[in-house]
């Protein structure tokens, strides 16, 4: 029992740090990539570990207060219980003692508790930062949630873990026809998830001073960037577990460990693959105003997701 | 590990992840696109233009220092976390170049923040910028530079500089010399 | 005891109306007699499987009771869901009154006779046998409400409630006379409704009667008016206890009187009667369109008023659909809606205490000069929004998966959107009065306000983490509306398409927070003062003319886009609604013309038509 409880601990310790790895990783790989198709060298690949490595190794850290701090300790930690809950190349850790409404409310842990400590530094630029970022979030979130409450009736489950299984042996959903169409309209929200370009409002360094960010430096920097590093990781998988099966190609009774393996290593191809299409969108686009934002996610893209939801309510099938 | 060694591999990462805000006043800031641009591309060595003083490493300024100006340079830069590093950029921070008879801008930069690095010219070319970042770096590896530890250690003294500067009536400047008296 | 309760209410409320001078004094008597529907609750705790120690009852309480008065009989028994919705009440009643013995300041003996009848009334209505005795309980509550209203002194709201509760009382009245007519008994066991299109006009007008109570879209016009101009205290027993009791009215009408065959007869769509899923309609729009009005307020009152409209469309929802699942979802979300809005608007009230200010836009920055207040409302601005580390979200859960479960494509996603937008507006409240610029120098609320608010928090951290306590106490309300309890342990529960374990989900926050503070704690920090903020340079140096705090009009894009479209817009159709009816009656006028001869015709036309009726049949 005891060694049970220490082994699953230490899994999912280790599931977390692989998850900060990967994100890392992502940091570089997408300047590295914004950078070749700007025809520059770029940074190496490893860069993301320098700038979290340097940002910890700062020798002054400054904070506005208690309610400061709020901030790094639950963007951090709400987004690692995020990454928790999904199912990543088909182990599901935690992801069947919850489903895909309980990820996507705790997504919303690590976002309010970011907005609470750049709010409290009492900087404007943070506050009209957070003020893009939530109305970007209720700008995606409809096409988004429309889509996947789409699937839920299809399928008939909500739990991401059974939507997985479900799109064993390549039945991915991306096959089926209607959410071929679902795909690029959470493709479109994703793009304003994972706040790349057009919809970099939030953020925007130019106009408000990185917004949100702006107080922060050092270690509180440090873990905010790795709450954004590890939002790209979840992000992605979540599309992935949606629409491509998770990356589930071997079934595991079958291959033992080498199904492990090979479903990770697919895994970790189709996220970067995905990111990977986010980044070749922000490297040429400008920036959205956040009403445009608001604009183009409920009447195109809703639109289309409310013509899914028509079609999946016929049930017609082409 | 020794404590010097955590140092050394902490100045070997820091220096590869340098994060930069600049203080574009006069006409040096017509400089830097072409530096992190395709051109010349500084972001090779990892380095990348902040938007505040808070998430940032060096403070880069770029020309002639008005009095007032000067103020809100040392409010940024008391803004940044240490390690923190000032690059003078131009002859003007040198010693006020073509404004060097001004009455209202300042003429030796390091007088009021500690200066780890001057560039000359005017204007340097982005070659000698990125010299100037690759000897930047250079120096933090080796440990040289130390402009934040300097601020700290000689801080009254660098007030009293800046309150000089800033003093614009006699009675003002009469004061700075009492407490110098003191 | 029971009798005896309901006459020390009574003689409770004439004391501390003659306590008039002496406040304190009349809360504490008040507070006392408040007690006793606790007591009761206690008592009657065996009732839903609860097994309490006995030392915790003091008194002992009928559970049945048939008590002459004058000419009619008082029926009233304590059943389930009246004891649920009693919980909800009698909780936050006297930590309401608490919070007020510091608060109310100008005629509290007033305040506390028409509380202490408030609560009186809403006793006899979740007790009620028959309609006879809710009808009576139910004006005396709602004459009561508007006692506590008039103190207000706001012409808009007076008028408001008046209408609306006029509106109701008569939708009630005719709803129940209808019923009486089709059934012929008044008690509720003993109705046997048939499926005929007038018991269902009756049952539509009472429900619609109670929804008038729990500010449902568009009768909810007289709701923002009342929240926002009468005391916190009262208003934090308005929006969290009182509004409760229209839906546990429309819970009583719709499955305990009525069932869901004798809804299906007219139509099932998915599995859900068309009358229900209306409802759910009206619903899910009601806690839409709520966000979004709350979005755009910048006084807290109306802010938390909207809300509170927004999120009690989520247990019309809930009540609409109808599955176990479902109704497990909106007896949730009303647990939950009375502690974190009760919270709020007793937070609104400290805030208002220490400051005087009610607008968002002129607080700010007292997170940390009242941090236990704060503390108090971030939890319940957390369950608001429920996010997944308070009970909120377990109620949100059951209501979503509900919905799924019976294929329903176009409201789930609007519930959901709705909540995201709650998002926004909790946020609008965190930043605007308890975060960025410090503007007032104002110490912590008294502690009585404090214990309070406090208390109340308690039910929010204990429920998220054994959300199946509630589940408890609601399976005997579905066993006995003939329904299956949903599947649950105290802290797992099961639905045909997904489970919830709250144990793993807090377990994984503490570990990974664990691992944050690790991060967090490894390099010492500097705290700086709020002056030290990066303002490209320096800050202002005018602080009294330059403000740095950027919450007024915070969603201002947010309301060019959707302004047009919601602002005022309910008001403004039941000004056309108002309009027609003054044609109407001017155009009846017309037929008193005051000349005799026409009188006389009328009444030959009167005759003819008798007649005329009489030869036919």
């Amino acid at each position: 029992m005891v060694i049970e409880i220490i082994e699953k601990i230490l899994l999912l310790s280790g599931m977390v740090a692989l998850g900060f790895i990967i994100g890392m990783f992502f940091n570089g790989f997408a300047r590295k990539v914004t950078a070749r198709i700007h025809n520059r060298v770029g940074p190496p690949i490893y860069q993301g570990y320098l700038d979290v490595f340097k940002l910890f190794a700062k020798k002054t850290n400054i904070s506005h207060g208690w309610i400061f701090d709020l901030a790094a300790l639950f963007s951090v930690a709400g987004i690692a219980l995020a990454f928790l809950f999904l199912p990543v190349a088909g182990i599901s850790l935690l992801s069947t003692e919850g489903d895909l409404f309980l990820i996507l409310y705790l997504l919303a842990i690590p976002a309010l508790g970011f907005a609470l400590g750049a709010g409290a530094s009492g900087n404007p630029n943070a506050a009209v930062g957070i003020m893009r970022a939530l109305m970007l979030m209720l700008a995606y979130e409809l096409p988004l949630v429309m889509v996947i409450v789409a699937m839920m009736v299809h399928y008939n489950t909500t739990s991401l873990a059974t939507l997985v299984q479900m799109q064993s042996n390549f039945k991915w959903a991306l096959f089926v026809p209607q959410f071929f169409i679902g795909a690029i309209i959470v493709d479109m929200a994703l793009q304003g998830m994972l706040m790349e370009k057009p919809f970099d409002i939030a953020i925007a360094p130019h106009e408000i001073a990185s917004g949100p960010m702006v107080e922060f430096g050092g270690k509180h920097l440090g873990a905010l960037m790795l709450y954004k590093m590890m939002a790209i990781v979840v992000e992605t998988t979540l599309f992935v577990d949606l629409f491509l099966g998770g990356g589930v190609v071997l079934s595991v009774e079958q291959y033992g460990w080498i199904a492990y393996l090979v479903n990770f290593l697919v895994w970790f191809a189709l996220i970067t693959f995905v990111f990977f299409l986010a980044l070749l969108i922000n490297a040429v686009f400008p920036r959205f105003r956040i009403e445009q934002a608001l604009k183009f996610y409920w009447k195109y893209d809703a639109l289309a997701a409310l013509l899914l939801l028509i079609w999946v309510y016929a049930g017609v099938s082409i | 590990m020794r404590n010097e060694d955590w140092k050394k591999i902490s100045r070997l990462v820091s220096k590869r992840s340098l994060w930069m805000v600049h203080f574009c006043t006069g006409c040096g800031a017509m400089e830097m696109p072409p530096v992190m641009t395709s051109r010349y591309d500084m972001e090779r060595f990892g380095m990348h233009a902040m938007a505040t003083p808070r998430q940032a490493d060096i403070l880069l300024i770029t020309g002639y220092l008005a009095v007032k100006t000067l103020k809100r340079v040392v409010q940024v830069y008391e803004q940044m976390q240490d390690p923190k590093y000032v690059i003078g950029f131009g002859s003007c921070t040198i010693n006020g170049g073509m404004y060097w008879d001004s009455y209202n801008t300042i003429k030796d930069l390091s007088k009021y923040i500690p200066v780890d690095l001057y560039i000359a010219g005017c204007m340097p070319r982005p070659e000698a910028i990125m010299d100037a970042f690759l000897k930047l770096m250079d120096m933090i590896d080796k440990g040289e530079a130390i402009g934040w530890k300097k601020y700290r250690k000689y801080y009254d003294q660098y007030k009293r500089n800046q309150r000089m500067a800033f003093a614009y009536r006699l009675d003002e400047v009469k004061e700075i010399k009492e407490d110098d008296a003191k | 005891m029971l009798m005896e309760t309901f006459y020390a209410f009574i003689i409770g409320s004439l004391v501390v109306l003659a306590l008039n001078r002496f406040p304190r004094i009349a809360a504490v008597v008040a507070i006392a007699v408040s007690l006793l529907p606790l007591f009761a609750l206690i008592y009657w705790a065996p009732l839903v499987g609860l097994t309490l120690p006995s030392y915790l009852s003091l008194l002992r309480f009928e559970t049945e009771i048939s008590y002459a008065l004058g000419p009619g009989t008082i029926l009233l028994q304590i059943t389930p869901l009246g004891w649920f919705f009693l919980f909800l009440l009698a909780t936050t009643f006297p930590l309401v009154l608490l919070f007020a013995s510091s608060f109310v300041r100008d005629n509290a003996g007033g305040f506390y006779a028409s509380m202490l009848l408030t609560m009186l009334g809403s006793f006899g209505v979740l007790l009620a046998r028959d309609m006879l005795t809710f009808f009576i309980f139910w004006e005396i509550m709602s004459w009561s409400i508007l006692a506590l209203v008039l103190r207000g002194h706001d012409r808009r709201a007076i008028v408001s409630y008046l209408a609306f509760g006029s509106l109701s009382a008569m939708l009630l009245l005719f709803g129940f006379m209808i019923l009486y007519y089709k059934t012929g008994t008044f008690l509720f066991g003993e109705m046997a409704l048939e499926a005929t299109p007038l018991t269902l006009a009756g049952i539509s007008m009472i429900v619609a009667g109670f929804a008038v109570k729990g500010a449902l879209m568009p009768l909810h016009v007289w709701a923002p008016h009342v929240y926002s101009r009468s005391e916190e205290p009262f208003v934090a027993f308005l929006s969290g206890g009182l509004s409760k009791l229209g839906y546990f009215g429309m819970i009583l009408f719709m499955y305990g009187v009525a069932t869901v065959p004798f809804f299906a007869t007219w139509g099932t769509f998915r599995g859900v009667p068309y009358f229900g899923y209306a409802l759910a309609v009206i619903g899910a729009f009601t806690a839409f369109a709520g966000t979004v009005l709350a979005i755009m307020q910048d006084d807290l009152r109306k802010l938390l008023a909207y809300s509170s409209i927004g999120q009690l469309g989520y247990v019309a929802i809930g009540i609409g659909i109808g599955t176990p699942l479902a109704l497990t979802g909106a007896l949730f979300q009303a647990l939950n809606h009375t502690f974190f809005k009760a919270v709020l608007f007793l937070a609104a009230g400290a805030v208002y205490y220490r400051t005087g200010r009610w607008k968002i836009s002129e607080l700010g920055g007292l997170g940390y000069k009242m941090p236990f207040t704060f503390l108090a409302a971030l939890f319940a601005i957390f369950a608001l929004a429920s996010i997944p580390i308070t009970s909120g979200f377990a109620a949100k859960w059951l209501l979503y998966e509900a919905a799924i479960e019976q294929g329903f494509l176009f409201v789930t996603p609007i519930m959901l959107i709705a909540g995201v937008g709650a998002f926004l507006y909790a946020y609008k409240i965190l930043y605007g009065v308890f975060l960025g610029e410090p503007r007032h120098d104002v110490r912590e609320a008294p502690l009585s306000q404090l214990v309070a608010m406090w208390i109340l928090v308690l039910p929010l951290v204990v429920f998220l983490v054994f959300p199946g306590w509630v589940l408890d106490i609601t399976s005997p309300i579905l066993q006995e509306y003939g329904m299956q309890p949903v599947a649950h342990t105290p802290y797992v529960i099961t639905t045909n398409l997904a489970a919830y374990n709250t144990i793993a989900v807090i377990l994984a926050l503490i570990g990974t927070l664990f691992l944050a503070l690790i991060l967090y704690k490894w390099k010492p920090q500097k705290v700086v003062p709020h002056e030290d903020n990066y303002l490209a340079g320096e800050p202002p140096e005018n602080y009294e003319y330059i403000s740095m705090h950027a919450a007024s009009n915070y969603y201002e894009p947010f309301e060019d886009v959707f302004g047009g479209i919601f602002r005022k817009g309910a008001e403004r159709g039941w000004e056309i609604v108002l309009a027609g009816a003054e044609f109407l009656s001017n155009g009846a006028r017309r037929i008193y013309t005051g000349l005799t001869e026409d009188y006389s015709i009328y009444i030959l036309l009167f005759f003819l038509v008798l007649v005329g009726w009489w030869l036919l049949w």
